[in-house]
């Protein structure tokens, strides 16, 4: 499945600040790095897309749906990680907060077992189920945050930094997980630029405008050599 | 940590949230409501013993958990029994602890979400007044699961106070640990929203 996210001339204002700038964009490819400097609209564009954010002006669509007049639906279709895996366990155990992710799809709790224990396993989480969550290490945290996010099983995937707290190893645990081959899209907002080139497609933001996208290479060549200057 | 869950599969473990909850609350209500006796205290004292042998918890258990409320066994203790016989204190004192570890063996044996889909159901009644109850069940989630984050938070405050050379104070804590506690709450609730609650 390709990913079909479209913004059309989307500004946000938080503040006095101009966080997005007449974003204009067509993604539809599957695996999507979102690049560029802190500051530069990169979270605040995934956030929009996640409907965790209202535009001030545009139109923003994923997969035909409007993150902010059709907010259930958009949670539906999306699941987000972000970088700070202890702001997202809502749960005790690894079990629990895994779980919690289903509470809303009231599912049979059979269904809802069977989905916990096939997410665990398949994130490497089985024998720590019934660990307190907070008591894991950062990495661990962090791939039971992408549990939570995959485990309702969304279309398409946005992780704002999800390696930012995390040792190089944790790290590319993460960064394999987020980009093995799986159905559903992927945007991922990293200051990773080897991550970057591991995807489809780039976009390189500078000051709440999108200066460029395309082949991740070219992207990530345009934005280092912005740096050296 | 507040996670007091303890995985087992005894009886107590499988036996439905809600009937555990309805039960473990009339025999903490039978030894809050005893005499202040010498007789009371050993029945309250004993009542406590079996409800953690019957269901193979184990008096180990029972033992953490009576030095996790040493504070509290300090401070009732020691204000009744300045006013009070030594008798009642020490019957006050035994009552109080007996109700507050059977109580504990809820949390113990039940994973939360069964509790809180035991409480939304328990509560279900008050939806015609307009109260949420999956909401209600909701925020005492959160509120469990955050008290290590805050307890954390504040470390990391103070680390960073002394590493900056500054002086322990009051002010000088809260400050910075409200910001930060603050930041983790927006960052709680986006969380929240993604994961379709909100």
């Amino acid at each position: 499945m390709t990913a079909s996210l479209v913004f059309d001339d989307v500004s946000v204002r938080l503040g006095d600040r101009l966080a997005l700038d007449s974003v204009s964009l067509v993604l539809d490819r599957q695996r999507t790095a979102v690049i560029g400097a802190n500051g530069s609209g990169k979270s605040t564009f995934a956030r929009v897309l996640g409907g965790l954010v209202a535009p001030s002006g545009g139109s923003v669509s994923v997969f035909g749906v409007d993150p902010v007049r059709q907010a259930s639906a958009v949670r539906r279709l999306v699941g987000f990680v972000f970088s700070n895996p202890d702001a997202q366990i809502i749960m005790p155990t690894v079990a629990e907060d895994a779980a919690f992710s289903l509470r809303s799809e009231r599912l049979p709790r059979a269904e809802s077992a069977e989905r916990v224990r096939l997410a665990l396993a398949e994130f490497g989480l089985t024998e720590l189920a019934d660990r307190a969550a907070h008591d894991l290490s950062g990495g661990q945290k962090q791939l039971l945050a992408l549990v939570g996010a995959v485990i309702r099983r969304p279309q398409l995937l946005i992780a704002d930094e999800p390696t930012a707290f995390l040792d190089a190893r944790n790290s590319r645990l993460i960064a394999d997980h987020l980009l093995a081959p799986t159905d559903r899209s992927l945007v991922l907002v990293t200051h990773d630029l080897d991550l970057a080139q591991r995807c489809d497609v780039a976009v390189l933001f500078e000051d709440g405008r999108m200066i460029g996208h395309g082949d991740p290479a070219d992207i990530v060549a345009r934005y280092e050599s912005s740096l050296s200057c | 940590m507040l996670t007091l869950y303890r995985p087992g599969t005894g009886w107590l473990h499988r036996a439905p949230a809600g009937p555990k909850a309805l039960a473990l609350l009339v025999i903490v209500l039978a030894v809050s409501l005893m005499p202040s006796t010498w007789l009371a205290a050993a029945v309250g004292a004993g009542v406590a013993v079996a409800c953690y042998l019957v269901p193979r918890i184990g008096l180990a258990e029972l033992g953490r958990q009576i030095v996790a409320v040493r504070w509290i066994i300090v401070v009732t203790f020691g204000f009744q029994v300045i006013f009070l016989p030594l008798e009642s204190a020490t019957a006050n004192t035994v009552r109080v602890v007996a109700a507050i570890v059977i109580a504990a063996l809820l949390v113990l044996t039940t994973r939360v979400g069964d509790l809180l889909d035991a409480f939304e159901l328990g509560l279900g009644g008050f939806r015609r007044f307009g109260l949420d109850p999956a909401r209600v069940a909701l925020v005492l989630a959160v509120a469990i699961t955050t008290v290590p984050v805050l307890a954390r938070i504040a470390v990391g405050v103070r680390e960073s106070q002394r590493a900056r050379g500054a002086r322990a104070g009051i002010r000088s804590f809260v400050i910075p640990f409200l910001v930060v506690s603050l930041k983790h709450a927006d960052d709680l609730g986006d969380a929240l929203t993604a994961r379709g609650v909100a």
